[in-house]
C-alpha cells in the first residue's frame, strides 16, 4: 500500500473516531443525570455541590470543557472515572480482559455449533435437519439472553451443581490468583492454582454457553442463507457432474465461497459481544465491560462512557481492519 | 485455618478437567464456604468511594467501620447509648461546650505506627477542610474549615479536645462521633504520604485504607468486590475470621440461588418474596435492623397544586394505603411509622394513626375546588419498594379522581429533581441517618428555615418541599440547646405534634429496615441500626 491511501485510511479512522467523541460529549450532557450528585450524594449542602461543580469543570463552557478532555486524550489521559475513582484507562484494562473471556468463549461455541448447523441445514434444505435448525434459530433469536440465563443458574448451577454460579471465580477464590493477563483462566494456570483455575472455568461455561447460543442461532440462520444461495449455482450442478463427492461440493466449493460473507459477520457478532453483553453480564454477576459501560452512563461518569466508547470505536476499526486483512487471504480476488 | 493450597497443573489434569467440565459433569466441588471467611452479597451501588471525608451513605460506614476504629460506638441493641471504643473515657465541660477524651495508649495503626489523639484530630479538621458531603452535619454544628484548628485540639498525646463553636446539644455531637464515618480516625502520615496537589490524600483514600480497624482492605474493585482481611495485632484481639469478602450483586434471584447452594454466608438486597422463600430453609436466618431512616410520600408546596395545605392533608394524610402497603410492598423494606423522628428514642411518639380514607379525602379536594381531581406526576426510583410504594399510591389518588402518572428514574434524576424543586410528587427515603437523635431526623426532614428559592438548602427535605413552619423550626432550634433532658424530650414531642397538626410537605410512611439473610452457621453477626456492622466478633461453626 502506497502512503497516500495508508494516510487517508489512518484521516477516516481519527475522523470518525473524533465524531464519536463529539456525539457521545454531546449525549452525555444533554442527560438528565448530574455527576456532581453522584459523588456528593443526594444530601450535601450547597457549598459542598458548588465546589465538587467547579473541581469537575463542569462550569465552564462546553467547548473548553470538550477541549481539555481532548488535550488530555493528546497526552494519553483518558480522566479519572467517577465510578471507581481510578483512571480511566486503568479501569478499562481491568474489565475488558473479562468481557473478551467470556466474548471469545461464546463466539467460539456460536462459530463451531452455528456454522456446521446452518450447512447442515442448506444441505438438508425442508427436511427435519432444517426444521431443526429453524427452531433452534428461533429459540436463540426470540428468547431473552437474561431469561436463558437465569433458567442456566436454576438447572446446572442451583439443581446439578455443574456450573460455578455467579461471577468470574469462586467467592472464597477471589483475591488469590494474581493478575497477569486478565484472563482469569489464563492466570490461574500461571499461577499454578489448580483449584482456581477449576472454579474460572466452571464458572465461565454457563454465561459463555448462553451468549454462545445466542450467536449460534444467528450463525446458523445466516450460513444457511449463504450456503442455499451457492448451493443453487451454476458451478455447483457442473461440480456434481463431475462426479465429485458431496463433501467435496459442499465443504471445497460451496462453503469456501462463503467464508468472505461468514467472516464479516462472525467479526460484527464478536464486535457486539466485545462491546458488552450487559444482560448475561448482570445476571452472571460478571465484571466486564458491559456492566462498566452501563454503571458509568447511569452516574453520568463522562470519563468512563468516553473512554468506553473510544475504546469501542477503536475495536470496531481494528475488527474491520482485521477482516479487511483476511479477506485477501480468503479471496485472491481482493488481494488483486 | 482452612487454605486453599495452590498445586501445580499436569497436563492430564488440565484435560480430564475440561473435558468432565465439556461433557457435562460436574467438577471436584471445592467446600463452597471455608470457616475463615466471611463471604458476601449485595448491592455496592452506592460505595463510591472510601475515603471517610467523601464517602456517603450506610454502605460506605459498613465498611468503614471494619477498616478503622471510631473515638466512641453506639450499642447497637441501644444505638442511644454510647460505649468506650478508641476513647476510653469521655467528658462535657464549659456548660456543654467542651468535650474532652482520652484516647487508649496501646493502639496501632495497620502501618504499625500508634494511633495519637493528633490523628483524630486531624482526622475531623480534614472532613471540614475537603469540604465534601460528609462536612455538612459538622457544618451544622458551627465547625468551619477557617476555625477547626482552634477548635479541635489535642492538648496531649491521647487527649482530645472538642470546642463546639456554637451552643448544640454535646450528646448530638458525641452520637455523631459514634456513628458517622467523618469520625473514623485515620493515619495522618500514611494519608499524606500519598498526597497529590494538596488533596489531602483524598486521591489515594478513594480506594485505599489506612487505618486501625480490626480488617485491613486487601482488594476493593468497585461495583465488583471488596476483600478485607484480617489485621494481626488488633488492640482488641485479632478479628476470627481471616478474609471477609464481599461482593456486588443486584440481582435477587442470583443472592437466592447463591444462597441456597451454600456459596454465601450473609446477602443483602433480597426481594421480599425471595426472604420469604429463604426462610424456610433451616439453615437460613433472616435478620432485620430499623434504621433512623424513613420511606416518604412529599409533594412540591410550591407547586400550585399543593400550596393548599387541603390538598396536601388529602394526599399525604388520606390517600396513602399505609396499612396496605404493610403488609405487600413493604415487606423486608419497613415497618409502618408515620412520625419523622424514629421510633425506639425517649422523644418517640407512636404513630397517629392515619390511615386510608378516601372520602375524607373527596371532601378536602372538593373544598379546595378539586372535585374533578387533577393530573399530577410521581417521580420515584426504579427500584423495590419505592415502584410498589409508587404504584399503590397511584391506585389510591385516583380513587379521589387524581391522575397520577409514575415517571421512574435513577436516584441521581429523582433526588436531582427534588434539589431543585422540580417536582410535583416524589416517592422517597431519609432521614436522619446513623444519628439516634430526634434533631436529626428532624433537621432532614421537616427543618427549613429559609424558604426562599435562592436560600437553596438542598440538603434539607423541608426546603426541597418548599414548605417552611416558623413554629416548627423554633421548636426546633430550641430543643437543640435545651439541656434539661425531660424539658427536650418535650420539646421534640411538641415539635411532632406541630408536624401532626400543621401538614407539611412530606409524610413518613415506614422505618427502613435492613433486612439480611444470613446462614446459621455464622454466628455473632449483629447488624447495627446505624449502618456500622462491625465483624470482628464474628465466626463459623459446624461443616461449611
Amino acid at each position: 500500500m502506497s502512503a497516500r491511501p495508508l494516510l487517508r485510511g489512518v484521516a477516516g479512522i481519527a475522523t470518525s473516531l473524533l465524531g464519536l467523541l463529539v456525539l457521545t460529549f454531546l449525549i452525555g450532557r444533554v442527560m438528565p443525570l448530574d455527576p456532581v450528585l453522584a459523588i456528593v450524594g443526594p444530601d450535601a449542602d450547597r457549598s459542598t455541590y458548588e465546589q465538587v461543580h467547579r473541581q469537575l469543570g463542569l462550569d465552564q463552557p462546553l467547548a473548553v470543557q470538550f477541549g481539555r478532555y481532548l488535550l488530555s486524550l493528546a497526552h494519553g489521559d483518558l480522566g479519572q472515572a467517577l465510578l471507581t475513582g481510578n483512571p480511566v484507562a486503568r479501569d478499562l484494562v481491568r474489565v475488558l480482559p473479562a468481557t473478551a473471556e467470556l466474548a471469545t468463549l461464546a463466539m467460539l461455541i456460536g462459530v463451531l455449533l452455528g456454522v456446521p448447523l446452518g450447512v447442515l441445514a442448506a444441505t438438508h434444505h425442508g427436511r427435519w435437519p432444517d426444521h431443526l435448525a429453524r427452531v433452534l434459530g428461533l429459540l436463540g433469536h426470540s428468547t431473552p439472553v437474561f431469561w436463558f440465563g437465569m433458567m442456566g443458574l436454576l438447572v446446572f448451577y442451583a439443581w446439578l451443581g455443574w456450573a460455578g454460579g455467579i461471577g468470574r471465580i469462586g467467592l472464597a477464590f477471589e483475591g488469590n490468583v494474581p493478575t497477569v493477563t486478565g484472563l482469569l483462566l489464563l492466570d490461574a494456570a500461571l499461577a499454578g492454582d489448580a483449584p482456581a483455575w477449576r472454579s474460572a472455568l466452571r464458572h465461565l461455561l454457563l454465561p459463555a454457553a448462553v451468549l454462545g447460543l445466542h450467536s449460534m442461532a444467528y450463525l446458523s440462520r445466516m450460513t444457511r442463507a449463504f450456503m442455499l444461495a451457492q448451493l443453487s449455482q451454476e458451478y455447483i450442478t457442473t461440480a456434481r457432474v463431475k462426479g465429485l463427492t458431496e463433501r467435496q461440493v459442499v465443504w471445497g466449493h460451496a462453503f469456501r465461497n462463503i467464508r468472505v460473507q461468514l467472516l464479516t459477520i462472525v467479526a460484527l457478532a464478536y464486535g457486539g459481544l466485545l462491546e458488552g453483553a450487559v444482560l448475561t453480564e448482570t445476571v452472571f454477576g460478571w465484571p466486564g465491560f458491559g456492566s462498566y459501560l452501563t454503571g458509568s452512563l447511569l452516574l453520568g461518569d463522562m470519563n468512563a462512557v468516553m473512554g468506553s466508547v473510544l475504546v469501542i470505536g477503536v475495536l470496531f476499526v481494528s475488527l474491520n481492519l482485521l477482516t479487511d486483512a483476511l479477506y485477501r487471504v480468503f479471496d485472491p480476488r481482493a488481494a488483486a | 485455618m482452612t487454605t486453599f493450597h495452590s498445586a501445580p497443573l499436569r497436563r492430564r489434569q488440565w484435560l480430564c478437567a475440561t473435558g468432565a467440565v465439556l461433557c457435562g459433569g460436574p467438577l471436584h466441588a471445592m467446600p463452597a464456604s471455608p470457616a475463615d471467611q466471611l463471604l458476601m452479597g449485595m448491592s455496592m451501588n452506592n460505595l463510591l468511594s472510601l475515603d471517610p471525608a467523601a464517602a456517603t451513605g450506610l454502605d460506605a460506614l459498613a465498611v468503614g467501620c471494619n477498616l478503622y476504629d471510631s473515638l466512641l460506638e453506639a450499642d447497637p441493641h441501644d444505638v442511644a447509648r454510647l460505649v468506650p471504643a478508641l476513647a476510653r473515657a469521655w467528658d462535657v465541660r464549659q456548660g456543654g461546650r467542651r468535650l474532652v477524651l482520652q484516647l487508649r495508649p496501646d493502639v496501632r495503626f495497620a502501618s504499625g505506627g500508634p494511633l495519637l489523639a493528633e490523628h483524630a484530630a486531624w482526622s475531623m479538621q480534614r472532613v471540614l477542610k475537603l469540604n465534601l458531603a460528609p462536612a455538612s452535619v459538622w457544618k451544622s454544628y458551627g465547625f468551619t474549615a477557617a476555625r477547626v484548628q482552634a477548635d479541635i485540639q489535642a492538648p496531649e498525646p491521647f487527649t482530645l479536645q472538642v470546642d463546639l463553636p456554637q451552643p448544640t446539644d454535646p450528646g448530638l455531637v458525641l452520637l455523631t462521633m459514634a456513628t458517622s464515618m467523618s469520625a473514623l480516625v485515620l493515619d495522618r502520615d500514611a494519608v499524606l504520604a500519598h498526597e497529590t496537589q494538596g488533596d489531602q490524600g483524598a486521591a489515594w483514600l478513594t480506594t485505599h485504607a489506612a487505618g486501625s480497624g480490626a480488617f485491613a482492605l486487601q482488594t476493593w474493585r468497585p461495583k465488583e468486590l471488596l476483600i478485607l482481611r484480617r489485621q494481626p495485632g488488633h488492640w482488641r484481639g485479632e478479628a476470627r475470621l481471616q478474609r471477609v469478602v464481599m461482593r456486588h450483586m443486584t440481582e435477587s434471584q442470583t443472592l437466592r440461588l447463591m444462597l441456597s447452594r451454600g456459596d454465601l454466608d450473609v446477602a443483602g438486597g433480597l426481594s421480599a418474596p425471595d426472604v420469604q422463600a429463604l426462610s424456610r430453609q433451616p439453615d437460613l436466618a433472616v435478620e432485620s435492623v430499623r434504621r433512623g431512616n424513613i420511606y416518604y410520600v412529599a409533594v412540591n408546596a410550591r407547586h400550585p397544586r399543593f400550596a393548599d395545605e387541603r390538598v396536601r392533608r388529602a394526599v399525604l394524610r388520606h390517600l396513602i394505603d399505609f396499612d396496605g402497603m404493610a403488609g405487600s410492598v413493604l415487606m423486608a423494606f419497613g415497618q409502618t411509622h408515620q412520625r419523622p423522628v424514629p421510633a425506639g428514642l425517649p422523644a418517640s411518639l407512636p404513630s397517629p394513626g392515619y390511615r386510608l380514607d378516601v372520602a375524607q379525602a373527596r371532601r378536602l379536594l372538593t373544598e379546595a375546588g378539586l372535585a374533578d381531581g387533577f393530573d399530577t406526576t410521581i417521580r420515584v426510583m426504579a427500584e423495590a419498594p419505592f415502584t410498589g410504594i409508587a404504584t399503590s399510591l397511584q391506585a389510591t389518588l385516583a380513587q379521589a379522581g387524581i391522575r397520577a402518572r409514575i415517571q421512574p428514574g435513577t436516584g441521581n434524576q429523582v433526588y436531582g429533581a427534588m434539589r431543585e424543586r422540580n417536582f410535583e410528587i416524589v416517592v422517597g427515603r431519609g432521614g436522619g441517618g446513623a444519628e439516634a437523635h430526634p434533631h436529626s431526623s428532624l433537621r432532614a426532614l421537616v427543618y427549613n428555615p429559609d424558604n426562599r428559592d435562592s436560600a437553596r438548602l438542598t440538603n434539607f427535605q423541608g426546603w426541597r418541599t418548599g414548605h417552611a413552619d416558623p413554629t416548627l423550626n423554633a421548636l426546633i432550634d430550641q430543643a437543640l440547646v435545651e439541656s434539661d433532658a425531660a424539658r427536650q424530650v418535650a420539646l421534640y414531642r411538641q415539635a411532632q405534634q406541630r408536624v401532626h397538626e400543621a401538614v407539611g410537605g412530606l409524610q413518613p410512611i415506614a422505618a427502613v429496615t435492613d433486612t439480611h439473610v444470613v446462614r446459621r452457621a455464622v454466628q455473632g453477626y449483629v447488624g447495627h441500626p446505624s449502618g456500622a456492622t462491625r465483624l470482628r466478633d464474628v465466626f463459623k461453626v459446624g461443616p461449611a
